[in-house]
């Protein structure tokens, strides 16, 4: 059970990281058109 | 040729509607189809460096520029893939991104590379309309804000998961599984996850909940703000003193569903805001003027901020015009959907007006520009929409009134439920004063009103009917009585040329008319601006000599060795009194000559097409329908009896007028709120007393008319259609606030006995304020009905 005082603090940093992975993404324009880039996919023209 | 238009017919169409060419389209339609300008050079303006500062900005390497347009006529997303594909292979592009929903895209170019302007003409090959972007400052904010609140959101939602999976084992543990150390361990995990909830997710409610105590009064924000403070420092105490429960599970849930829903409501929000805003972006960024007009035909591009009053420019098909102005050349249709909500175009030539924010369709037009920026009228509506969002409702005044009273009462009772229940139950008397808090909403009162009434607004804008003081929508939705003037109202405000009499044998009546038209060509006055209409403006007029005006009766002129006088009896032929056997409604115009009378013409009102139709609409809504005029009390009746309209009152003055509207209010047995619809121009003080004026647009200028609705369509059938529409508001209106009453009736006392856990709190009121916003919005989709009223 000890590796638990190890293992929490890591998923609170892992967590944590995810958060600056996601900022850099929406920073990025990752979510501005959520529309066109899905149908992009079906477009056989690549153009 | 002179069109023979002498038959005595009473109530003739009116010569600029049969002037209209065939061109019928299907409404929303109007954007997509006509030619539209694919070469570069039409947009050489743009390739200015202070012009393209407007709705651009330097992108992250050297010589790249992000610039921002709008894009019309994209109706799905495999338009905008055609265009990203267009451009995306041109040398210089660095990257593009068409967002189809919004109209917008975004384009990253190399200034060494490529000129902007051959990009916009790229897209106008594709036979869509670019544009620039007007006011990318308020445009990026707008999208910044956007951005932040999504990754508000995210961290939110994100550590809510987080911090459950540290609190689930202390819901699940059975008594001696979770050692205590260990259940310090998770607390102490999900106090740190719940940081960036607390300083980074909720500053907005914080920043709100600041603000409105700063202005001395309790705001939404105030409780939700509060309850957050109070389970966080609670928890945190819990944990330094390792006594008592900790709520950060709950703490991070309830600020994501609160966030969740505000976000969905500025989404919805927005889009009907856009609606309004897009009115702005209509005017062309550059224009060809012709300097030397009309000796030189040469054109030079200026942009828009460098036109002055009376320059003289080249409109090119698919181009919109950049202020009001007078046409000097040619001939074409024009799109004034954007003004008036009408599809069709409306033909012009020489001499005819032409608005801003319009579109030339079929053939270059010469215009002299004569009113600029503010003054022109798409100016005054942009001015009027701007003083229309400023007002706020009054039911939306009234409600955040309510609302104020209303959430100091819900923290009162918060404090003196945390009281009780810290005698009952210390261990949850924090819990259920946070559950209080956060489980009202007053948002169906301050938040969903504003909106319902924006929709309305913007759904009637895009008909052509401009409401520049939206608590009159409510008073509209209780209209009882619609009063018109007739003049200008129920009538076009032209008069038209109704019959042609001979006195004398033998008289070619076209001729008449055409010596009339030619004696009045140079004349603004209405008699000779009917004789315009009917005469077509291709004929080949009269040599006239001596040509004499004098005002106030009549004109005098010479031709094929005899002198006419066109005018009154008296000017025209005054030796003897003319007998006028017939009496009409209307103006007599007398045409003499040295030897007598020759022919006297009549003109009279023409009917609007639509007004039969409108007031037998206004009928099944359930309004009564009055005529209220100064006029001759036989015409009016006689207009009255053709719109189908029982009660015309006639010889009516000002004071009159007003003591019949005060009646009605007052009510002859039931008190009824009276719309007043005008011209504006001579009926002022009768539209203030009115519960609701609605004036023609063609009638005073927009600026200093205060009326609630101006029909810039010149519709009547509007009429009928923003009561209704003003109705349909007040029951969504109604519609939410019986929610609100009923989910506040409920859910208060629930979390008042402890039964609804704080996160359960957050969800409800998430989930209410969305639905009640969502609900108004419902507004923004016209009923099936009116589409067929319009065809």
């Amino acid at each position: 059970m000890d590796i638990l005082f190890l293992l929490v603090p890591l998923s609170v940093i892992l967590a944590l990281s995810f958060v600056v992975v996601f900022y850099w993404a929406l920073k990025a324009g990752q979510f501005e058109d959520l529309e066109v880039p899905g149908r992009a996919i079906l477009d056989d023209d690549d153009g | 040729m002179w069109r023979s238009q002498t038959s005595s017919s009473p109530l003739p169409v009116p010569a600029d509607t049969v002037l209209e060419p065939p061109l019928l389209r299907p409404r929303g339609a109007s954007l997509t189809a006509g030619p539209v300008l694919a070469r570069a050079e039409a947009y050489q303006a743009l390739d200015d460096a202070d012009v393209q500062a407007q709705f651009s900005r330097p992108a992250d390497k050297p010589h790249q520029v992000e610039s921002w347009l709008v894009i019309e006529g994209m109706s799905c997303a495999s338009c905008a893939q055609g265009i990203e594909h267009r451009l995306a292979a041109r040398p210089g592009v660095i990257s593009i991104d068409v967002n189809a929903a919004a109209g917008r895209a975004r384009v990253v170019w190399d200034a060494q590379q490529v000129r902007l302007s051959s990009l916009f003409a790229d897209i106008a090959a594709l036979d869509y309309r670019p544009f620039p972007v007007q006011q990318i400052a308020a445009d990026l904010t707008r999208r910044d804000e956007r951005r932040k609140a999504l990754w508000r959101l995210f961290v939110a939602g994100f550590c809510m998961m987080q911090v459950m999976m540290y609190a689930a084992p202390a819901y699940f543990a059975e008594a001696d599984d979770l050692t205590p150390d260990m259940a310090m361990l998770l607390k102490w995990a999900s106090c740190v996850l719940s940081l960036p909830v607390l300083l980074f997710a909720s500053t907005p409610f914080f920043a709100n909940a600041w603000r409105d105590l700063q202005a001395r009064r309790v705001g939404m924000d105030v409780p939700v703000a509060l309850g957050i403070i109070i389970t966080f420092v609670a928890s945190t105490a819990s944990l330094l003193h390792a006594g008592g429960e900790a709520y950060f599970d709950s703490l991070t849930m309830f600020v994501f569903f609160l966030l969740g829903g505000r976000y969905l409501e500025t989404l919805a929000r927005g889009k009907a805001a856009a609606s309004l805003e897009s009115l702005a972006t209509r005017l062309p960024d550059s224009v060809e003027r012709l300097a030397g007009w009309p000796a030189s035909q040469a054109a030079q591009r200026v942009v828009l901020h460098q036109l002055r009053v009376g320059d003289v420019l080249r409109i090119a098909v698919g181009q919109a015009f950049p202020g009001d102005g007078v046409v000097l050349e040619g001939s074409s249709g024009v799109d004034e959907a954007l003004l008036t909500g009408e599809g069709r175009p409306v033909a012009k030539i020489a001499g005819d007006g032409v608005v801003a924010g319009s579109y030339n369709l079929d053939a270059p037009l010469i215009v002299r520009v004569e009113r600029l920026g503010r003054e022109s009228r798409f100016g005054e509506i942009v001015a009027l929409m701007a003083r229309a969002a400023s007002e706020k409702p009054r039911l939306a005044a009234l409600a955040d009134r309510y609302a104020g009273k209303f959430l100091v009462t819900v923290l009162v009772l918060a404090a003196l439920a945390g009281i009780v229940w810290s005698f009952i139950d210390p261990a949850r008397a924090v819990w259920v004063a946070v559950s209080v808090l956060v489980v009202t909403c007053p948002c169906a009162l301050s938040l969903a009103t504003p909106a319902a009434v924006l929709t309305t607004s913007g759904l009637l804008a895009r008909r052509g009917v401009l409401v520049s003081h939206p608590a009159a929508l409510e008073a509209l939705a209780g209209a009882g009585r619609v009063v018109f003037d007739k003049t200008g109202t129920l009538t076009h405000e032209q008069l038209v040329f109704t019959s042609l009499k001979s006195l004398r044998e033998g008289v070619d009546q076209d001729w008449v008319l055409a010596l009339a038209a030619a004696m009045e060509a140079g004349s603004l006055h209405p008699v000779a601006r009917a004789l315009q209409r009917v005469v077509a403006h291709d004929t080949v007029l009269l040599v006239l000599t001596n040509l004499r005006e004098v005002r106030g009766a009549g004109v005098e002129a010479a031709t094929g060795g005899h002198v006419y006088r066109l005018g009154s009896a008296a000017f025209a032929w005054p030796h003897r009194e003319i007998a006028d056997q017939e009496t009409t409604d209307g103006i007599a115009t007398f045409l003499a000559d040295e030897s007598g009378p020759v022919a006297i013409l009549h003109f009279g009102e023409s009917l609007r097409e639509d007004a039969a139709d409108s007031v037998s609409e206004l009928h099944k809504l359930q309004v009564e329908v009055s005529v209220l005029s100064g006029d001759r009390d036989a015409s009016v009746r006689a207009v009255a009896a053709q719109a189908g309209i029982a009660d015309a009152r006639g010889a009516q003055t000002p004071e009159a007028k007003l003591a019949v509207v005060t009646a009605w209010q007052s009510g002859e047995g039931v008190a009824q709120r009276i719309v007043m619809v005008g011209d504006g121009i001579n009926d002022g003080p009768v539209l203030s007393r009115a519960d609701v004026s609605i004036v023609m647009g063609s009638g005073a200028p927009l600026s200093q008319s205060d009326a609630d609705l101006v029909l810039l369509s010149n519709r009547l059938a509007d009429v009928p259609l923003a009561i209704a529409e003003a109705r349909r508001m007040g029951r969504v209106v109604k519609q939410n606030i019986v929610w609100a009453a009923g989910y506040n009736v409920i859910c208060v006392p629930l979390a008042l006995f402890g039964l609804l856990p704080p996160w359960l709190a957050g969800l409800g009121m998430a989930g209410s304020s969305l639905l009640v916003v969502l609900n108004a919005l419902r507004l923004a989709r016209p009923r099936v009905r009116q589409t067929a009223m319009e065809s």
